[in-house]
């Protein structure tokens, strides 16, 4: 093999083995990065986010819904702290909806979902704006579409009165779907029949008075989409 | 003419199970399946999509809208559920139309709600399939669902979404073996449904008797 091409051959093979090296390094350095700036978005979130619990809260026991089973979601009573205020009761039993999950299987949310914000219009209307995590971190499917639309409506029409309808917004602006699937460009029409993924067992469980509004003629009611 | 769909697709993999398992590929599958049964019955069948690429949601539905007397069927696996169950899903407006359509000229039929004529339709497809699903999957629920499937909203025709649970499954033949049962069992619902079916398009004065076009359509 002639000398030229010997040393050819050698440099670009030191070339191929740095380059490798290279891009091994590069990409956990990539990795790293990632890892921090997903910290970093949790800690701004954190410290931007409205206080939501006050001294004037009453603990008082709400209807959670969460899933039961894999194709369904069912009511569980927890004892929250929760304002007179509708807008930041509706805060606070969605942040519980996400982060008090009992069991990996009965997640309906995504653990990093974040409610960014929540608005209530005269007619009634709810705006809940989420984090893009909604969006990428439920899985896709129509099952799991629903489950979390439902865990989400059903949450609030059992604990926060005066809502009419839903809108969901994905980072303040609105999505063409959840995943995938679910329709988001219309409302989500509350205390209204609907999928039927509400376990039967506890549509027949009895319930216990409440303190909270509007639990009394919406314990069964799942969400449709309202256009 | 019936028009199927599978779902997703290109660099859309839907669901995705253990071992690589892509939902775009197991429906494509399934898709093929679904028309070899329905030829064999002697129906036109057009597909959405017959390879790794992925319409938009007004494409798939323009499909649809591009044939009178059309069915359209939407085949999706699911990432969760109980496995090996089947449920079919009709759209659902459940209330009047926005401003938008109410604006709207009698003659023209909105895009965004082009399947509101045929809800009823739809949902009889999805329930007598859902009783059929039932039978053949046991532990399917036994009534359909109705829900905002945004993949249905645009289809001026009959259409519903099917999807299988799940690709979870550890067994991926388990996923497999669904197909042709999946096939036979809907192509025998719609046999069943067609007979009570009149095309609203067939009407004259229904508003529903021009075929809608997406919004910049030529």
């Amino acid at each position: 093999m002639p000398r030229n091409l010997q040393i050819t051959l050698t440099i670009l093979a030191v070339a191929v083995i740095i380059g490798l090296l290279s891009l091994r390094s590069l990409q956990n350095r990539m990795t790293r990065l990632a890892q921090t700036q997903t910290t970093e978005e949790q800690a701004r979130r954190e410290l931007l986010k409205p206080q939501i619990t006050t001294a004037s809260d009453v603990v008082s026991q709400t209807k959670i819904f969460w899933a039961d089973g894999p194709d369904q979601i069912a009511p569980s009573q927890v004892a929250l702290p929760l304002s007179a205020d509708p807008v930041k009761r509706a805060r606070q039993v969605i942040d519980a909806l996400i982060l008090q999950t009992p069991s990996p299987d009965q997640r309906t949310l995504p653990a990093d979902a974040t409610l960014l914000g929540f608005y209530i219009l005269p007619d009634g209307t709810a705006v809940a704006d989420f984090s893009d995590a909604l969006s990428t971190g439920t899985p896709s499917g129509i099952i799991s579409e629903m489950q979390a639309i439902d865990s989400i409506a059903r949450t609030l029409e059992n604990n926060v009165s005066g809502l009419r309808r839903l809108k969901i917004l994905i980072h303040g602006q609105e999505a063409d779907t959840l995943a995938g699937h679910v329709d988001l460009t219309g409302f989500f029409e509350l205390h209204s029949a609907g999928t039927g993924l509400v376990t039967p067992s506890s549509q027949a469980l009895p319930t216990t008075p409440s303190p909270i509004p509007s639990s009394s003629n919406s314990a069964t009611a799942p969400p449709s989409p309202l256009r | 003419m019936i028009v199927i769909d599978p779902a997703h697709g290109g660099t859309d993999d839907g669901a995705q199970g253990p071992n690589g398992t892509f939902e775009k590929d197991i429906v494509l599958r399934y898709a093929r399946q679904l028309r070899a049964e329905f030829e064999r019955l002697g129906y036109r069948v057009v597909m959405t999509r017959n390879d790794d690429s992925n319409p938009s949601y007004e494409d798939r539905a323009a499909t649809a809208n591009a044939y009178r007397d059309a069915i359209f069927i939407s085949i999706h696996v699911s990432s969760t559920g109980k496995i090996g169950t089947a449920r079919a899903y009709s759209y659902q407006f459940s209330a009047p139309s926005g401003p938008d359509s109410a604006a709207a000229p009698k003659s023209l039929v909105v895009w965004e709600e082009a399947q509101r004529p045929y809800l009823d339709a739809s949902h009889r497809l999805a329930d007598i399939l859902q009783i059929e699903l039932a039978q053949r999957f046991p532990g399917s629920p036994t009534a359909s669902t109705a829900f905002g499937i945004r993949e249905l909203r645009s289809v001026a025709a009959p259409a519903i979404a099917v999807e299988l649970s799940s690709v979870a499954v550890p067994d991926g033949s388990l996923l497999a073996s669904m197909g042709a049962p999946l096939a036979g069992t809907i192509a025998h619902s719609v046999q069943l449904s067609r007979p009570g079916y009149a095309d609203p398009r067939s009407d004259p004065r229904n508003p529903a008797a021009a075929t809608p076009r997406p919004a910049g359509a030529n």
